[in-house]
């Protein structure tokens, strides 16, 4: 089967209105999400990410680079046939109903009449509208249209949805009902493009992530592999005193006391388990190991700061654009992400996995 | 194809619940009843007997009227005032096609769909239009209902006149299209389509204008400007002559009638390629 989504040295220069400045939105960017993957893209205001969706669906023409939908390139409408789109800020117009607007998109991606009149009640059950499929949009609330959006986007059952922030303006519950539905089209072996500023959200639903900053992916894998931090473990032990710490010191272990509880730092994991074993043969009892992590919005924050904030008119480098590929992390590629590693955690909060 | 069928059913749908519909054929039709309430014929024997307007005694002269030569001379000069109103309505109809399907959070949700720019454009163009000749069929087949109602004469020439005017309609529409997908403001879509309009109508002097002008220059670019345009003028005259046929007075003859139609054509379908050509390549 064709690869869902893919873009290959994707750039976007915009050109300010009497063509006396150039503006890079992107920068040059691999992008891969393979089938049944749900891929978050992350990055600050301007990084990227709506302009790398919009050339995806043909919205936007690229400077340079090549986008693909589902084998077929982006700029041939046929490859958003089973495409599924749900754009930042849409607007439905305020005089169809939920029902009439699921029709009419229907039928505009090439769905016969009876299909949709089959298809619209189901999808306005599974996004809490039924009750609400007979009047107009204009009456609904932003997390109303937004499951409409959705609903919209899934209506002609696409096998790739590219969303921009779906739950923008969705209450929890709602949220959480989004968040299991776009597991459920994963599990049914749909492919999943969130773009979402909601970081805990896209922790939640995606199995992988790319940090876009400055039109470039910076960091790109899989949640655990941005979020893992190192051979740095949460130890609670009784019989841990002063002789012992000192002890595990003298190894080249850093451990210091937290909350009840020790941070321990290791070189990896023979050197933990050598650790163990002489808390153990100093009479201490292990009550709880466990690796560190740091959050997403850690890791997301680091990447954005280290950068000073900015997104905005980065140049291209074309020797170094960045990737980030959905196939399983290579060795070579520092979990998944080409040309441009994952950048490591700075000391920030961490919380036990 | 369906979403092109669904797209041009999107642009009736719109009208309707916009107001724009029940508007469009709402003035029509007060502009039919106030021709039906106008005009009172008193017809004695197939000749004119007596006539009133707004109520008015209408001075005959003395020779008598034959009834039908009446209803031509009647309907070949209305055809004319329906040549203004309906295109007139058309535009401000549909103007707006093009700058509401441009907003942001709009024009996403159509292009993400499998259709293509062009296909997407002429729908909302081929819907307009069907809009349009909804419209311009309402208002003569009523009218000439009247007429013939009134004076039990029916003279099918008059129908004709309707495709004069939406000759007209689908070229300025065309126009109004280009100028919407530039500036995606309906306002400016239709100044700019109202001013082609009447410079062109203006320019329907072309040749007493190039002799009045002082240098050669500007001659020769009023000359251009009167072929480049679309020939408005000339094409509200030959809705007359068109419904008149014979009878037609020798000031409404088009002399060159390909000329003509055919320079105002190769406007409406340069405004449309250009139109279509611009959206293909448009960022959104």
């Amino acid at each position: 089967m064709a690869t869902p989504i893919e873009a290959v040295g994707l750039s976007k220069v915009y050109m300010s209105r009497f063509g006396t400045r150039r503006i890079t939105a992107l920068g040059g960017i691999d992008l891969r999400v393979e089938q049944g993957q749900v891929f978050g893209l992350l990055g600050p205001n301007g990084a990227g990410k709506t302009t790398t969706v919009k050339i995806l669906l043909g919205l936007t023409r690229p400077t340079s680079g090549s986008a693909s939908l589902l084998g077929l390139p982006a700029s041939n409408p046929e490859s958003r046939r089973r495409v599924g789109y749900l754009p930042e800020g849409h607007r439905f117009p305020g005089y169809l109903t939920a029902r009439q607007t699921l029709t009419i998109f229907g039928r505009m991606s090439g769905m016969d009449s009876a299909l949709v009149r089959r298809r619209a009640p189901e999808l306005l059950e599974r996004v809490r509208l039924s009750e609400w499929a007979d009047v107009r949009v204009k009456k609904f609330s932003k997390g109303m249209t937004q499951r409409l959006g959705l609903a919209a986007a899934m209506i002609h059952d696409p096998e790739v949805l590219l969303l921009d922030e779906p739950t923008d303006g969705v209450d929890p519950v709602g949220r959480r009902e989004i968040r299991d539905l776009l597991q459920e089209e994963a599990r049914r072996g749909k492919t999943v493009l969130l773009n979402s500023h909601l970081l805990s959200e896209i922790e939640r639903t995606c199995d992988r992530v790319a940090v876009l900053r400055g039109g470039r992916v910076a960091a790109a894998g899989r949640i655990e592999e941005l979020t893992a931090s190192g051979s740095r473990y949460k130890l609670v032990a009784t019989g841990v005193d002063d002789v012992l710490l000192a002890a595990f010191r003298e190894t080249g272990a850093s451990v210091q006391r937290v909350n009840g509880h020790f941070d321990l730092s290791a070189r990896d994991l023979d050197h933990v388990n050598a650790l163990v074993d002489r808390l153990r043969a100093a009479g201490g009892k292990l009550q709880e190991l466990t690796p560190l992590r740091t959050s997403l919005e850690d890791v997301f924050v680091d990447l954005v700061r280290e950068s000073g904030g900015g997104a905005h008119g980065a140049p291209p480098n074309p020797q170094s654009g960045g990737g980030a590929h959905g196939a399983p992390p290579s060795p070579q590629s520092g979990g998944g992400a080409h040309g441009a590693p994952p950048s490591p955690p700075g000391p920030t909060s961490e919380r036990p996995s | 194809m369906r979403a092109f069928v669904a797209s041009v059913q999107e642009v009736f749908r719109e009208a309707a619940a916009r107001w724009t519909l029940i508007a469009y054929f709402a003035l029509s039709t007060l502009f039919i009843l106030l021709f039906a309430a106008a005009v009172n014929l008193d017809i004695v024997n197939g000749a004119l007997a007596g006539m009133k307007l707004f109520g008015q005694t209408v001075d005959l002269p003395d020779r008598q009227i034959r009834i039908d030569e009446l209803v031509l001379g009647f309907e070949s000069t209305f055809s004319g005032v329906l040549y203004f109103v309906g295109l007139f309505l058309a535009l401000f109809a549909t103007a707006h096609l093009v700058p509401r399907l441009q907003e942001k959070g709009t024009i996403d949700l159509y292009l993400s769909r499998p259709i293509g720019r062009v296909s997407l454009l002429l729908s909302r163009y081929t819907g307009g239009l069907l809009l349009a000749a909804a419209n311009v069929a309402y208002m003569i087949g009523a009218i000439w209902l009247i007429v013939a109602w009134k004076t039990r004469v029916f003279h099918p020439r008059f129908l004709l006149s309707g495709i004069v005017i939406l000759f007209t309609i689908a070229t300025l529409m065309a126009f109004a299209f280009l100028v919407g997908v530039i500036t995606s403001s309906t306002a400016v879509s239709l100044m700019g389509t109202y001013a082609v309009f009447f410079l062109a109508a203006i320019l329907a002097l072309h040749t007493q204008i190039s002799a009045a002008v002082s240098t050669e220059i500007v001659a020769r670019l009023v000359e251009g400007f009167y072929w480049v345009l679309p020939k408005t003028a000339e094409l509200g005259k030959a809705t007359v002559a068109l419904v008149a046929g014979d009878e037609a007075p020798a000031r409404l003859t088009i002399v060159n009638p390909v000329a003509i139609y055919g320079s105002t054509a190769l406007f409406g379908v340069a405004s449309l390629g250009l139109a279509s050509w611009l959206f293909s390549r448009k960022d959104f």
